[in-house]
């Protein structure tokens, strides 16, 4: 089994790729993206856990021409399970959701996770209905599937097998206030 | 005596809150959306939402994604109405507090009180969750009114544009089961 990935690594080589996708990023991918990808082309969903999901959901179905990208987390997505289902049953073309998998709360002090390692999100996806569902567990696994990630027709799940971020909300505060990031996004989306 | 509001009239009124947002977008299609987590007191109007083809229903499995998915929706341009029981409201106040109240994004929901008697004020009601529901409002200040009957619809269009004009939530409270 090989050594889990970093986030900032994946982060960095999906910045690189992504273009003009619309990115949803939650918890402990926030702090890195805000230095990877500093636009206005991202609302990170903070205050609200769990919620980075439906909130890329409105977004594709509002923007069905943009692809839509969500960072999620696994205790985040845990706290609405049932948005695979709304997920899928909705299939919207345009979203990727990526689960970053490290198996704990990093933020609250990296407790283990209900389930742990056991939990098989992609299974979960497929069940749910997601048009295609897998997981990934090397950068190189990841550079190679990643024009397909972004161009294939969704709504497509990825579970990345990371470890810890370097930072997170709670040591790295910073970034522009999510009222803020949600009026530059609609004047960006709606000029 | 508060009376049943015909699912045609609020869905006629859904109908002119869309259009008069849509005015002038590119976008026409849907003319709106309606999130919902379904809700008894309200069945008629989502069943005859079911027919309609110019507005676009998600159902969703709980309420903090409709706030999620109408924040969305909302940040694109799109018109979007909530349509939940009280008791969701109850189970998405975090969401409510942080993504409509934090985040500033408009929210209008209409809120069905289930189980509300015909003879009682809701705030006399005997049932917690209908007897709570409008403090609850009241604790975020969630400006809210009343559809006690038909000559109550003016309310939708005006509690629609309050949420745009405050930039956060507004609720129109269903009371009687619609028909």
């Amino acid at each position: 089994m090989s050594e889990p990935m970093k986030p900032e690594d994946v982060l960095k080589i999906i910045a690189d790729a992504r273009g003009t996708a619309i990115c949803v990023p939650t918890m402990t991918t926030a702090p890195a993206w805000r230095t990877l990808a500093p636009d206005d082309l991202s609302v990170y969903c903070q205050g609200f856990m769990g919620g980075a999901s439906t909130l890329g959901l409105g977004l594709a179905l509002g923007a069905p021409d943009r692809r839509v990208i969500v960072f999620d987390g696994d205790g985040s997505l845990c706290m609405q399970l049932g948005s695979l289902p709304t997920i899928a049953g909705v299939a919207p073309r345009n979203l990727v959701h990526l689960l970053f998998k490290n198996n704990v709360y990093h933020t609250s002090g990296a407790q283990g996770m209900p389930g742990g390692e056991r939990v098989d999100f992609v299974m979960m996806a497929k069940g749910a209905g997601y048009r295609n569902a897998f997981a990934i567990h090397t950068l190189d696994e990841l550079k190679k599937r990643l024009p397909a990630i972004l161009s294939d027709e969704g709504p497509l799940f990825v579970e990345l097998h990371t470890g810890l971020a370097d930072r997170t909300p709670m040591t790295d505060r910073g970034g522009v206030p999510f009222p803020q990031q949600v009026e530059k996004l609609h004047a960006r989306l709606t000029a | 005596m508060p009376e049943s509001v015909p699912s045609s009239l609020i869905i006629d009124t859904y109908r002119d809150v869309f259009r008069a947002e849509r005015a002038g977008a590119r976008r026409q299609d849907p003319l709106g959306w309606i999130i919902s987590v379904p809700d008894t007191h309200q069945k008629s109007v989502l069943a005859a939402l079911d027919k309609e083809r110019d507005i676009r229903v998600l159902t969703c499995s709980t309420e903090d994604e409709a706030n999620g998915i109408a924040a969305g929706l909302w940040i694109t341009g799109e018109p979007v109405i909530v349509m939940i029981q009280h008791a969701g409201l109850y189970a998405s106040v975090n969401t409510l507090r942080g993504i409509s109240m934090d985040g500033r994004v408009p929210i209008f929901y209409m809120i069905g009180l289930l189980s509300r008697e015909k003879d009682k004020d809701p705030l006399e009601s005997r049932q917690s969750m209908v007897r709570f529901c409008e403090p609850l409002l009241d604790v975020f200040s969630v400006p809210h009114a009343r559809l006690e009957g038909p000559d109550d619809v003016h309310y939708i269009p005006e509690y629609y544009r309050l949420s745009r004009e405050r930039r956060g939530p507004t609720a129109v409270l269903v009371g009687l089961p619609t028909i």
